[in-house]
């Protein structure tokens, strides 16, 4: 079974469907682009896959866990997957430290000695282990979206999921997130990402997803898809934002 | 028998106060435990829970603090429930207290984004922890100001306790009032004394709004 596998998967809001029979499989260590006009459906697909939002029909299964299913334990599950936000969403009244600790100590159980060390190693991976001490509104956007990335790395997630980590930044902010991603592809990290980051997603992704009225469009090789796209919804898409 | 106002009364009337700040504080636990129940039900997914906390605090705040205390005092004792001045003026107040924390209350906790309890949703807190580590100390730091002023308010407002015969401070200078026939001196004091109270909490309540870090 793979890592995760979405089968028909159907969402709507009231009458306006999102997800129309949406199929993927990830395995264990791919990294996967969604990419896609806004409205497409990318971030929804995201958030359904560790349960934020309810789906309609279909199946969703994570880890060998039953996402679909409402009477799933779902606190087991969101503690292997993570998911970094737009907006960062850090929680304001607490340090970095604590921003970063709350789930291991909480949801994990773990002292807090214990989860001070996870955090200064997690914090450490993105390159911020001096601001540990620090609140959310004294850092930059990239920082803050670094630290929201060690908030979940901290919970040792088997798969990271990223819903346009990138496009609330300040241009010149860009790079420093983007580089914590690229060390974490290394590292072995499952990842699917939402993006705007073309240039990105064909360097890092293993496969790329091109969402269309809440269908899987097309997909493939990132290298392929890019070089070779074969819808024209895809084309014309490509083209608009390479420009 | 007419006198001039003196050390003694100026004594009596500061301690007077305590029992306007005896009855602020009853007034606050009273008030402060049904604003709970009236902040969680009007917070709550649940439209029923909601239209019975709409339904609170749209009654109390139509009907003037006055006639809830003339209710509790006047009213229940006719019903054959006589109840001690300060009773009386404990349950008036905290059914009052109740409806505008409440509403000060609901307010903060819906100001907190829904991105926050995402946040901590994506964690893998559940719901109650999600509550007591992420939403409720945001709210509270959203809360503390409009809170200090509420009180402020209520400190005021104890004043109208005098009315049912309960001796705070207002009613102690009309007592010292009627026995020195000096409204103006006797006045001016008891003015002072609700300001020392009110005063400061003002100015606390505004170095709070300065200072706090919640989620926008």
């Amino acid at each position: 079974m793979s890592l995760v596998e979405l089968k028909s998967v159907v969402k709507r809001y009231g009458k306006n469907t999102v997800l129309r029979d949406v199929d993927l499989m990830i395995e264990k260590g791919e990294i996967i682009a969604i990419i896609g006009r806004s409205g497409s459906g990318k971030s929804t697909l995201l958030r359904c896959v560790n349960g934020l939002e309810p789906v309609q029909g279909g199946e969703v299964w994570v880890d060998g866990v039953a996402v679909h299913n409402p009477k799933s334990d779902l606190r087991a599950l969101r503690a292997r997957v993570g998911i970094v936000f737009q907006s960062f969403n850090l929680f304001p009244h607490l340090t970095v430290e604590r921003n970063v600790t709350l789930g291991p100590r909480i949801v994990k159980g773990m002292s807090a000695s214990d989860a001070a060390k996870l955090a200064r190693d997690a914090l450490i991976k993105v390159g911020l282990e001096e601001k540990i001490h620090a609140y959310a509104d004294e850092l930059s956007g990239g920082q803050q979206q670094r630290v929201a990335i060690a908030r979940s790395l901290a919970m040792s997630p088997t798969i990271m999921l990223f819903d346009e980590i990138t496009s609330a930044l300040d241009p010149e902010l860009v790079g420093e997130v983007l580089l914590v991603l690229e060390a974490m592809a290394r590292d072995g990290m499952t990842m699917l990402l939402v993006t705007h980051e073309m240039g990105f997603a064909r360097r890092v992704a293993d496969r790329v997803v091109f969402m269309n009225q809440g269908k899987v469009w097309e997909e493939g090789p990132a290298k392929e898809v890019f070089a070779a796209p074969k819808t024209d919804e895809l084309k014309s898409f490509l083209s608009s934002v390479l420009h | 028998m007419i006198r001039e106002v003196s050390v003694t009364d100026v004594w009596y009337l500061v301690l007077a106060m305590r029992w306007t700040i005896f009855l602020t504080l009853l007034a606050l636990s009273g008030g402060g435990a049904i604003g709970l129940v009236v902040a969680g039900c009007g917070a709550s997914g649940s439209p029923v829970l909601r239209t019975l906390a709409r339904g609170y605090v749209g009654v109390v705040q139509g009907i003037p603090l006055l006639v809830w205390l003339f209710i509790f005092y006047f009213g229940l004792s006719i019903m054959g429930y006589s109840l001690p001045a300060w009773i009386a003026a404990t349950l008036g107040f905290s059914v009052y207290a109740g409806a505008f924390l409440g509403e000060i209350w609901r307010g903060a906790l819906l100001s907190i984004p829904k991105t926050q309890w995402e946040a901590g949703r994506s964690i893998g807190l559940r719901f109650l922890e999600q509550l007591r580590y992420v939403i409720i100390p945001q709210a509270v730091r959203v809360a503390i100001p409009p809170t200090v002023g509420f009180t402020v308010q209520l400190i005021k407002n104890t004043s109208l306790a005098a009315v049912i015969g309960f001796v705070e401070l207002t009613r102690e200078g009309q007592l010292t009032t009627a026995a020195t026939f000096q409204p103006f001196v006797v006045y001016l004091i008891v003015a002072a004394l609700y300001f020392s109270l009110c005063y400061p909490l003002t100015v606390y309540s505004k170095a709070l709004e300065r200072t706090r870090r919640v989620a926008r």
